[in-house]
């Protein structure tokens, strides 16, 4: 195992090489830089000229990129042009938000999603059934913005039950910081849970009409004893891959969700980072959110093991 | 919110009434009343405001953005200020003289600390204007382009050395170009300046924390030197919303007080929710889109002016812009005391579109780009405009982009019809000279135009200091800039913002600035 990991992980620095060097290239090759960004209104050309030899962009784009590589190999990730804030401070606030809006709309999707899956699974052909499937199709097909704005106004504007924008941290201000995340919790969660309900419910069909199944049956199980031990955990391997890649994508923020919620996520870094030409932040939440995916799929494959002992790793 | 003349109460038709005068849509030689509020203001409170972007710092020599400015004149000061009609008053110099065209002298006001505790004074302002011209990083270097040297003639006298004439300056010192920081804040801590301003103004409001996309938090200034009036409100906490709907809707659940700008969209319905109050503020922007007269096709006079005749602004003002805002003549606002009424906005005549596409050499119309910035009412408006050139016979294909992409392209000259939306500057001097001044290099000037009796004229305005000579300037370049076409104007916006009634005491100015000052909260 602990080979495993330590072969996954070297096997991540040419993926991150890559997915950097790539980044790079892309936002120095699209129209527009930092310095045209902050002087908008100064005409003085040679302000801006001096401001960018300060920064290095008057530099072939694989000298700045060297120049980035060396200050990473050690540990530095720069600092954003924008604000002047080490990139690692950034992004490090941004995360925490993040990562608790990820936690939260991953329980509020599990809760909703596997007694809905296993349910329309186990009741094929019923109204139980319909309404798992009806369900699944909605939160599948509902744009977010959409069901964000549909849940401000009921909750928000209407019943005032939860609070409509920004964000409360709830480690310091406890319910009230929870009451905070509710509503982008739930607009994700829904939406995930959509996509969980129609994987474990596809998968626990497969694993139902599978021979061990009919055996179980026939020993004298329970149906519910034969869908929690025999049936469920053969049929998680698609759900766990589902969640994993989910949990990657919610790490490296819900853009849509924060920008809607007034979150200060990762997401909404980026995409600010992008539209400023912040060159090393955009650099920096890129190679964290590369990382947060690797490390996600890593947990996944690892979770493999472990649900099935047949899978094994060489 | 409800507002309240000395006499009695006043409704929000007042306060549009106010707008009106003090956009000058309204007889001249009528008075401004003065905006009281309602009841004897209180003390206390957090008062919470809703912007749809993030500041981009806490800097005012430094700054770019207009959400900036609405932090920093609460914060900072200006030398001058403005008031409802956009007349000039004293700010932190209490008075001003030109002896000279070429000479400025301030007196400035005594007894003003900066929150640092230490003497704002003469010293303090020359610091600022040096900082100004000198900092790698100074955004305001094209404004105080025109100051030689700054002497501090005694410890509240200050004498500005011009190089030319500039009749813009006195404006001009009522923005960011004449906001004062406090030398020592500015040398002790550098570049953390742009993101921590403790003490660095003199204002009403101190700067607490930023939260950077979460909150700023400003709190009353105690030691505040003015004795007249607020600051009131014991803290203002700015929160960036970016979705318009939300911004709005956390003004109806009551979860901000304040909003900066409510969209032509939802004015409407704003204005039928009786549990807010909306204000029409005029602005002093003006909305456009600059042709580039380097390449072709707009390198063609006759071209240009065959996009002008081809669109309809009455159309584009009443479904786009949905009336929130008026057809622009050109590139002064209603607003301004420069604002030449006598002067029609460029009317739709397709005839005289195709007529002149014949005299471009493009009897059977062309094809170009429009780049615009992929907002949905820049689109709607692109979109529009795109609709309307097909009738005349022009094919225009729609570029959408962000900001950034925006400026390069147009500071690059890469583009044939670029959108440009200018937030508007106090003097008109700053909603004309950078766009169509001849400039090599970089500059506002994305048109490209140079011509010499343009820049004659725009040389004049900054010359002459009566303000109807100016005035008359500013017509006569209306009229070139109507037949020369470098940009053809669409819209002087409207800037409606939003109140929860418990908010009291606010001023419209058109500049569209929050200042905070005189703002309280009604039990």
């Amino acid at each position: 195992m602990g080979r495993l990991v330590l072969r996954r992980l070297l096997a991540t620095i040419p993926v991150l090489l890559l997915v950097t060097a790539g980044v790079f290239a892309l936002i120095h090759l699209t129209p527009g830089d930092p310095v045209d960004v902050m002087m908008a209104e100064s005409v003085d050309d040679s302000v801006k000229a001096t401001l960018r030899r300060q920064l290095g962009l008057d530099q072939p784009i694989y000298v700045q990129y060297g120049a980035w590589m060396a200050k990473l190999l050690r540990g530095d990730l720069g600092r954003s042009i924008r604000n002047g804030e080490p990139v690692i401070e950034n992004v490090g606030r941004r995360m925490r938000p993040s990562l608790q809006l990820a936690a939260l709309a991953m329980a509020i999707s599990l809760m909703v999603a596997t007694p809905l899956g296993i349910l329309s699974a186990a009741r094929r052909n019923t109204s139980v059934d319909r309404f798992g499937t009806t369900f699944a199709l909605f939160g599948i097909c509902m744009p977010n913005f959409l069901l964000a704005l549909l849940l401000i106004f009921c909750f928000g504007v209407k019943l005032r039950w939860l609070p409509i924008s920004g964000y409360t941290d709830p480690l310091e201000e406890g319910l009230q910081g929870l009451r905070s995340l509710v509503l982008p919790a739930l607009t994700l969660g829904l939406a995930l849970a959509a996509v969980v309900t129609r994987t474990l419910r596809s998968s626990m069909l497969d694993a139902l009409s599978e021979d061990y199944v009919r055996t179980a049956r026939a020993k004298g199980l329970s149906e519910s004893r034969v869908i929690r031990g025999h049936v469920l955990k053969n049929a998680l391997i698609p759900v766990v891959t589902v969640l994993g890649l989910q949990l990657g994508t919610l790490i490296g923020g819900a853009v849509i969700t924060e920008y809607v919620f007034a979150l200060p996520g990762v997401g909404r870094l980026v995409v600010d980072a992008v539209f400023a030409r912040d060159y090393p932040l955009v650099q920096g939440v890129v190679l964290l959110i590369a990382i947060g995916f690797i490390l996600s799929n890593l947990a996944v494959d690892l979770l493999y093991g472990w649900i099935d002992p047949r899978i094994r790793y060489r | 919110m409800r507002a309240a003349t000395p006499h009695g109460n006043v409704h929000r038709r007042d306060f549009l009434y106010l707008c009106a005068l003090a956009s000058g849509t309204l007889a001249p030689g009528m008075s401004v009343r003065p905006v009281f509020a309602q009841g004897a203001p209180r003390k206390g409170g957090t008062l919470r405001v809703g912007f749809y972007l993030e500041a981009s710092t806490m800097d005012p020599h430094f700054s770019g953005s207009k959400v900036d400015r609405q932090i920093y004149h609460n914060i900072y000061e200006p030398l001058l200020t403005l008031d409802v009609k956009l007349g000039i008053k004293p700010g932190l110099a209490e008075s001003w003289q030109q002896p000279e065209p070429k000479i400025l002298v301030l007196k400035l006001r005594q007894g003003v600390k900066f929150q640092d505790g230490t003497d704002f004074n003469a010293e303090a302002v020359r610091f600022n204007f040096n900082r100004m011209k000198t900092e790698p990083k100074s955004v305001r270097k094209g404004e105080v382009a025109s100051i030689e040297s700054v002497d501090a003639v005694d410890a509240y006298t200050v004498r500005i050395n011009l190089r030319r004439p500039d009749a813009a300056l006195l404006a001009t010192l009522t923005d960011r170009a004449g906001m004062m920081v406090s030398p020592k804040v500015a040398q002790e801590r550098g570049a953390e300046l742009e993101r921590n301003a403790k003490g660095a103004g003199t204002g009403p409001f101190e700067f607490v924390e930023w939260v950077k996309d979460d909150h700023l938090l400003i709190k009353r200034n105690d030691g505040y030197w003015g004795k007249q009036g607020g600051p009131y409100l014991d803290r203002v906490r700015y929160r960036p919303i970016p979705d318009d709907t939300v911004k709005l809707q956390s003004l109806q659940a009551g979860e901000i007080d304040v909003i900066d700008y409510v969209q032509p969209r939802d004015v409407a319905a704003v204005r039928a929710d009786k549990n807010i109050v909306m204000l029409d503020v005029p602005s002093l922007a003006a909305f456009a889109y600059q042709l580039n007269q380097t390449r072709p096709p707009f390198n063609v006079k006759a071209l240009r002016q065959a996009v002008a005749y081809a669109i309809d602004l009455d159309q584009i003002i009443k479904g786009v812009w949905l009336n929130v805002g008026t057809p622009a003549n050109g590139p002064v606002p209603p607003t301004s005391w420069a604002y030449d009424r006598t002067i029609p906005y460029i009317k739709r005549d397709l005839a005289k579109a195709k007529a002149k596409l014949a005299e471009g050499g493009k009897p059977s119309g062309f094809a170009f780009t429009i780049t615009t910035a992929n907002i949905p009412i820049n689109v709607q408006e692109a979109e529009v405009i795109q609709a309307q050139l097909a009738e005349a016979g022009m094919t225009a294909k729609i570029k959408l982009v962000d900001a950034a992409t925006q400026l390069s392209d147009g500071n690059s000259k890469n583009f044939d019809m670029i959108s440009y939306q200018w937030s508007g500057r106090p003097d008109p001097d700053g909603n004309i000279y950078q766009f169509f001044k001849t400039t090599p290099g970089t500059s506002l000037n994305w048109s490209g135009i140079s011509n010499p009796q343009i820049d004659a004229l725009l040389d004049k305005t900054r010359e002459v200091s009566n303000q109807a000579e100016r005035k008359k300037l500013y017509s006569d370049l209306t009229k070139i800039l109507q037949d020369e076409l470098p940009m053809v104007y669409i819209v002087h916006p409207i800037e409606p913002k939003a109140f929860s009634p418990k908010v009291q005491g606010y001023e419209p100015i058109p500049d569209g600035m929050m200042r905070f000052k005189d703002v309280w909260l009604k039990a």
